[in-house]
């Protein structure tokens, strides 16, 4: 009875949003031309601007010298624009250091191998995305050293060394090979000899047959490339922004695996780990990244046997990544710390054991919230690699240091200075850029 | 000092699922627990119910390892547990838990965050675990949104999903650790249904909750809790409607 009395409910329907709309004029005048102090202003920071770019331009483009021999000559043409010249007769060594002409092709290989190694990942739907990354990471190396050291297996290539760059080439043509064959709808090498393994072995089907076909391939590929014989370059040929790559990029992606491992030391509760984690943070991050390289150049060989002395590259490395590792470490720790009990709390209910609750629940959760401060160390990072122009690596810095010492090109100090200034900044906005982009595609799907 | 009743529904105390003896607990000198003792039976569903502080939450989290405790003894199915707090991998294949705050895991979808504990512990491969998951999460009605992410769904079906995560584990008991309290009231009754359906599947549970149309419901036995002690342990109709003693019943007229 009662129901028939009540009132039905109709919702109200939705409105457009009010707009007050301006056109851009308007909004110059009212964001600009306010008042008489703002339009002064503004005024002002316009004339700045415009000298400011004038003068750059001028010297940079309309002034400038693009072709000379010598300084002189670029002097007796332009005498205040740049002479780019001596740059362009120096980019090669710019960006190869020493290493030779003729060889310099196998860095550009290597280069975009490892490039192409990652390439897959742009694809969002493809399966086991996360095995590429790790194989990137410990895999690709040794490959990338193959091709930039060279020599010959069995001669100057080590046994181990042999090994992993089989293995990784290995990798490298099936993981090409199956997105060639998922791409055309076929399934997958590995799907397809599974029958046989599994005839062979009993357990671990899938995982079978992808370590045969990986095994086959890397033999294959350890026969092929023991019959090509690459002209050794040693590493102090190394140089140029190349150089200056292999150690930014080797800082970036070490310092994440060595900074988890020691932010969830400093966080362990076994008294050991987490006295020798915070002292190693501690250590590191109170001393200049300058002294850091000294210390692993002139203290590092001094622990190692005598004999054993490593190159000054991979001291450098060494350096660098336990750099990284220490302030990646606080970083991650932050993140880690941001993380609520409740998390943890559910996937131990769950009885998922300290590792599996780090590497699935905890860990990707912080890593996402600290994109950011892990972007920002990363491009600090790249740039903080110019520091082992100082110790004597002919990175893209020294190698611009010295087209000034050229006889040729003498005192040409700022033109090579401005070059690389704007290859970081490309380099550090594209981060930067590729950061803002990640954080709107993972914050896309959480609140 | 009320010990534990065994005044359980005959049939149902075939074989004690877990039982507590004289557990107790301090947090720093804090008195949490005293002497508690209780019996779960075999497929009984346990409500436990008391004011805020009293203990009840500290005392299903000891059962499920989440807090350790200084004296006194559980055993799960016979099976004593260490006192400390160390992750015991027979007492999470045995038992799950739901929490208050549901605790989804807010990176993986629905689907994911009820299949990561079976492809990781259980082995299954990615087909079966999401056969499982589908078939739970169609059990509570909300398989519709498997591909979600969990801030995109509201409160009560937040914690479905958290149900059926718990559930994807096989659990042979099932805490629920005021599984209704934060959620609006439109919504608790879609959890209190999942729960009473699992209920009705045999499924051995200790509830804590302040629903009593639940308790009333279900329950086969209602534990009253003050100040770290169990006060009254009995069938659902002698606890809530004739309770024996004082803070019981002054309890249970704030809240009905």
């Amino acid at each position: 009875m009662s129901e028939q009395k009540l009132k039905h409910f109709v919702p109200t329907p939705p409105r457009l949003p009010a707009t007050n709309e301006q056109n851009l004029l308007r909004r110059i005048q009212k964001q600009c031309f306010n008042s008489i102090g703002n339009s002064l202003l503004t005024i002002s920071v316009l004339v700045l601007i415009y000298y400011v770019a004038k003068s750059f331009l001028d010297w940079a483009v309309f002034n400038a010298v693009w072709n000379a021999a010598t300084r002189r000559e670029c002097m007796d043409i332009s005498p205040d624009g740049a002479c780019w010249a001596g740059v362009i007769d120096w980019f090669n060594g710019l960006i190869y250091g020493r290493y030779p002409d003729e060889e310099q092709w196998r860095v550009n290989g290597g280069v975009v191998m490892g490039l192409l190694w990652l390439l897959p990942l742009m694809n969002r739907r493809i399966a086991y995305r996360n095995s590429i990354l790790i194989s990137w990471i410990t895999l690709y190396p040794f490959l990338g050293a193959y091709m930039f050291l060279g020599g010959t297996f069995g001669q100057d290539v080590g046994i181990i060394h042999m090994v992993f760059t089989s293995l990784a080439a290995g990798y490298f043509i099936l993981l090409y090979l199956n997105w060639m064959l998922c791409a055309a709808g076929q399934s997958s090498l590995p799907e397809r000899v599974t029958p046989l393994t599994s005839k062979l072995f009993r357990r671990g089907q899938h995982m079978n047959g992808f370590l045969l076909v990986w095994a086959v391939l890397s033999i294959l590929c350890g026969v092929a490339l023991a019959q090509v014989n690459l002209e050794p370059v040693p590493v102090d040929r190394w140089g140029g922004l190349f150089l200056t790559l292999i150690i930014a990029s080797f800082a970036i992606t070490m310092s994440i695996p060595v900074g988890i491992l020691l932010a969830l030391g400093r966080r362990s509760k076994l008294p050991v780990i987490h006295w020798l984690s915070m002292m190693l943070i501690e250590l590191v991050r109170a001393v200049p990244l300058i002294t850091v390289l000294f210390m692993a150049v002139t203290l590092l060989p001094i622990f190692l046997p005598s004999g054993a002395e490593p190159d000054k590259l991979s001291q450098v490395l060494f350096a660098v990544c336990l750099f990284a590792g220490a302030y990646m470490a606080e970083n991650i720790r932050g993140g880690l710390q941001a993380i609520p009990d409740g998390q943890y709390e559910a996937a131990q209910t769950l009885g998922l054991g300290y590792w599996l609750t780090m590497g699935l629940i905890i860990l990707p959760q912080a890593m996402r919230l600290m994109i950011p401060n892990i972007m920002t160390s990363f491009i600090s990072m790249l740039k903080d690699t110019t520091l082992v122009s100082i110790i004597g690596l002919f990175d893209i810095m020294l190698m611009a240091r010295n087209i000034s010492n050229d006889k040729n090109w003498i005192g040409l100090h700022t033109e090579p200075l401005a070059l690389i200034s704007i290859l970081f900044f490309v380099m550090c906005y594209g981060m930067s850029q590729y950061s803002l982009n990640l954080e709107k595609r993972l914050k896309a799907h959480r609140s | 000092m009320t010990l534990s009743d065994p005044q359980a529904p005959a049939g149902k105390l075939s074989r004690p699922a877990i039982e507590i003896d004289n557990l107790n607990k301090w947090f720093g000198s804090y008195h949490a627990l005293r002497d508690v003792s209780l019996t779960v039976g075999e497929q009984e569903i346990m409500v436990v119910c008391g004011p805020s502080g009293s203990g009840k939450s500290t005392l299903i989290r000891c059962l499920n390892h989440l807090e350790e405790y200084q004296e006194g003894r559980i055993c799960v199915f016979g099976q004593e547990l260490a006192r400390d707090q160390k992750s015991d991998r027979f007492i999470h294949q045995t038992m799950g838990m739901v929490f208050q705050n549901f605790n989804l895991f807010p990176h993986l979808t629905v689907l994911q965050n009820c299949t990561l504990g079976l492809t990781w512990l259980r082995k299954k491969t990615e087909s079966e675990a999401r056969d499982i998951a589908m078939g739970l999460l169609e059990r509570v009605g909300i398989e519709h949104l498997a591909d979600r992410f969990p801030g995109q769904l509201s409160g009560g079906q937040q914690q479905r999903v958290a149900i059926s995560r718990s559930l994807a584990m096989d659990p042979k008991i099932m805490l629920f650790d005021e599984p209704t309290s934060a959620l609006d009231p439109e919504m608790v009754k879609e959890v209190l249904d999942v729960m009473v359906k699992l209920a009705e599947t045999g499924m051995t549970m200790v509830c804590v909750t302040h629903e009593m149309q639940f308790a009333r419901q279900v329950a086969d036995r209602v534990v009253f809790m003050q100040d770290g002690e169990i006060v009254e342990v009995g069938p659902p109709e002698q606890v809530l409607l004739h309770p024996q003693w004082d803070r019981t019943r002054e309890f249970l007229n704030h809240i009905l």
